[in-house]
């Protein structure tokens, strides 16, 4: 699952994160992060068997989870299928089909929107 | 050999053997080009690209009592109407006169509402003379009762294009798209193989007069298009980057909106996709061995436009088989490629051009005179002002600082020396960061002691070999106000600053009795 995880001040400097992986049988990634002294965010992808119990873990060290329910769209009646998103993201989240449509997929975003600043009709849009 | 009127008999007849451009690709390979060129009547091509030279002539007819237009506005977009007295041309990259929406919604952008029905508010002035007494107005068009709606696109098509890559380390915005930075991805244009003028590269076939497919509607080619270039380098018999262009005419009323669309390229402008297909007579083996070309043969020069200069850079040299397939290879490293015009629609537009005299509905065209295949080069612009770069500026002595100093020493040589910035300099002159006034200020008030805790360390920075004008609009893009000069060892040279550049336009604009 992809999830926000928000920091307060006083969180900032506890290593909540390093005894998660330490002490949990789960993956996990750093999509975006943007931390200073006064608290900050992190957008993370977490899996494996104790995914849920490492989530519990966090809320419980006093960190607010919000697990990602965005849709990225593209509105089929704006786009003209160039492709000029296609090499701007970062995760490969957009591919080229067979028949030459421009397809995205929900499940890679992580939400950075440079598809959406860039797109020439703009027909992506990320709804969170 | 055949004639154009014997294949627009067998059109007639139904007996037309029409294909696309990809399409025959195949066929000369499997088949040889003598005969492809028995078999095969027509080969139809395709393109949907941004083609920001184009626009459109409309005529409003008369009110009552009449006004002679000299300024108009649709939805907000100016269009030129120093013609007559109700005639205006609006431009596809024309921005709104609205500050707030600009680039967003431009003359594009009219062009596509106009297409789809939409109600378009037209407010024009005037002057008002005897016979046209009436000086402002304010009402709504729409394409029914618009007189006339003529595109006319000065210049569309471009043979081949080159591809972009930004080498700078920074994100840039330009007509080619969002150009990451590093290298960090690769755009592309052209439809390579399917694209009208790379299917007769010596214009054989095309010319004043050549019926194509424009935007869904019938359209015509009517001459070159402006900067039309013969004077090319040639690989594999078609030219390696822009050559020659096409002026097209098209009438807006019978035009399909899903094949035209206003479009904007983020903090460059807005633009029309112009869809265009050209059908090729096969009237003898040459011109169908000239169909035959594939993506792979087509070569594409891939230019940095993190270079602002006219000649840009050419970094490598790619074909449109490897754009196309998602990356191609530069120094090594492996850059995702990504196209900016739409290879599904120039599809589509082949294969409904295909259709379209497949059942009757479309005859070619004998053009009244080919389009010119030598002798056309396009100069460049010259600015009479001399362009003035950045070592020729007189700036003053060269005051340095080192990572280690104090800040009251620091504080003491701005003062005496009556600058505000200062680059920060290791042992051997190289550039470590910079230091204003105002970091200076802010040490004190936090009571820090050496200026390596203050500096700034990521430094935007001239080059001396760069115009003024691009400094100035680095200044501005930035919000900084100065910059220290680099040479091409790194060294510091000097410092520019935004002062530099306003006692320089001064010195210019009195010169020239401005």
């Amino acid at each position: 699952m992809k999830a926000w995880l928000k920091f307060s001040p006083k969180m900032v400097n506890q290593a909540v994160i390093t005894d998660l992986i330490k002490n949990f049988d789960l993956s996990f990634n750093i999509l975006r992060a943007d931390i200073n002294p006064k608290g900050g965010k992190m957008l993370i992808e977490i899996n494996g068997s104790e995914a849920e119990k490492g989530i519990t873990y966090i809320e419980k060290a006093g960190i607010e989870v919000s697990p990602v329910k965005r849709v990225v769209k593209k509105d089929k009646e704006l786009c003209i299928d160039c492709g000029a998103c296609v090499s701007l993201c970062p995760v490969k989240a957009i591919s080229v089909d067979e028949d030459w449509t421009v397809d995205v997929d929900d499940e890679e975003c992580i939400g950075c929107k440079l598809c959406t600043y860039s797109c020439p009709t703009k027909a992506i849009k990320v709804v969170e | 050999m055949k004639t154009i009127e014997e294949i627009n008999q067998r059109i007639k007849d139904g007996d037309a053997v029409v294909v696309t451009a990809a399409e025959m690709t195949q066929i000369v390979k499997e088949d040889g080009a003598d005969k492809a060129a028995e078999d095969i009547d027509v080969v139809t091509t395709g393109t949907f690209g941004a083609m920001c030279s184009s626009g459109a002539f409309l005529n409003f007819g008369h009110t009552d009592p009449p006004i002679k237009m000299t300024r108009s506005y649709l939805n907000g977009v100016e269009a030129y109407s120093g013609l007559a007295a109700v005639d205006s041309y609006i431009g596809a990259t024309q921005p709104s006169k609205n500050p707030e929406i600009g680039i967003d919604y431009g003359g594009a952008h009219v062009i596509e509402d106009l297409i789809n029905g939409r109600d378009i508010e037209l407010v024009a002035s005037s002057y008002g003379t005897d016979c046209y007494p009436l000086t402002d107005l304010r009402t709504h068009v729409n394409i029914d009762n618009l007189n006339e709606a003529i595109m006319v696109n000065p210049r569309n098509c471009y043979q081949n294009y080159a591809a972009a890559v930004n080498s700078t380390d920074e994100t840039i915005y330009t007509y080619m798209g969002t150009l990451l930075p590093n290298m960090g991805n690769v755009s592309f244009s052209s439809a390579g193989g399917l694209s009208p003028l790379l299917n007769d590269p010596y214009f054989q076939t095309i010319g004043m007069g050549t019926k194509i497919f424009l935007c869904g509607a019938e359209g015509y080619v009517i001459g070159e298009g402006t900067q039309h270039n013969t004077e090319v380098q040639r690989k594999n018999g078609v030219p390696v980057n822009g050559a020659g262009t096409l002026m097209l005419k098209g009438d807006m009323k019978q035009m399909d909106h899903e094949f035209v669309r206003g479009a904007t390229m983020p903090q460059y402008g807005s633009t029309l996709y112009v869809g265009a297909g050209i059908p090729i007579p096969i009237l003898n083996s040459d011109i169908a061995s000239k169909t035959a070309i594939s993506d792979e043969d087509i070569v594409c020069q891939v230019m940095d436009y993190g270079v602002p200069k006219r000649n840009k850079p050419i970094i490598v040299e790619t074909n449109y088989k490897e754009l196309r397939s998602g990356s191609i290879e530069i120094n090594g490293v492996e850059i995702e490629s990504s196209p900016l015009s739409s290879y599904k629609k120039a599809l589509e537009i082949a294969e409904e051009l295909k259709l379209w005299i497949d059942r009757g509905n479309f005859f070619l065209t004998n053009p009244v005179k080919l389009l010119t295949s030598q002798g056309s080069n396009p100069g460049p612009l010259e600015i009479r002002r001399q362009t003035i770069l950045v070592n020729e500026i007189k700036s003053k002595a060269l005051i340095i600082a080192s990572p280690n100093d104090d800040i009251r020493d620091v504080a003491k040589r701005m003062v005496q020396n009556n600058v505000n910035h200062l680059p920060v300099v290791d042992t051997d002159q190289k550039l470590l960061g910079i230091v204003t006034s105002w970091d200076i200020a802010n040490a004190v008030a936090k009571g820090k002691n050496m200026l390596k805790d203050v500096m700034t360390k990521k430094v935007v920075i001239a080059r001396e070999d760069e115009p003024v004008d691009v400094i100035a609009r680095r200044i501005d893009k930035h919000e900084i106000s100065g910059m220290p000069i680099i040479d091409k060892n790194n060294h510091v040279m000097g410092m520019i600053t935004a002062e530099d550049i306003s006692r320089l336009m001064c010195a210019r604009n009195r010169e020239e009795g401005v």
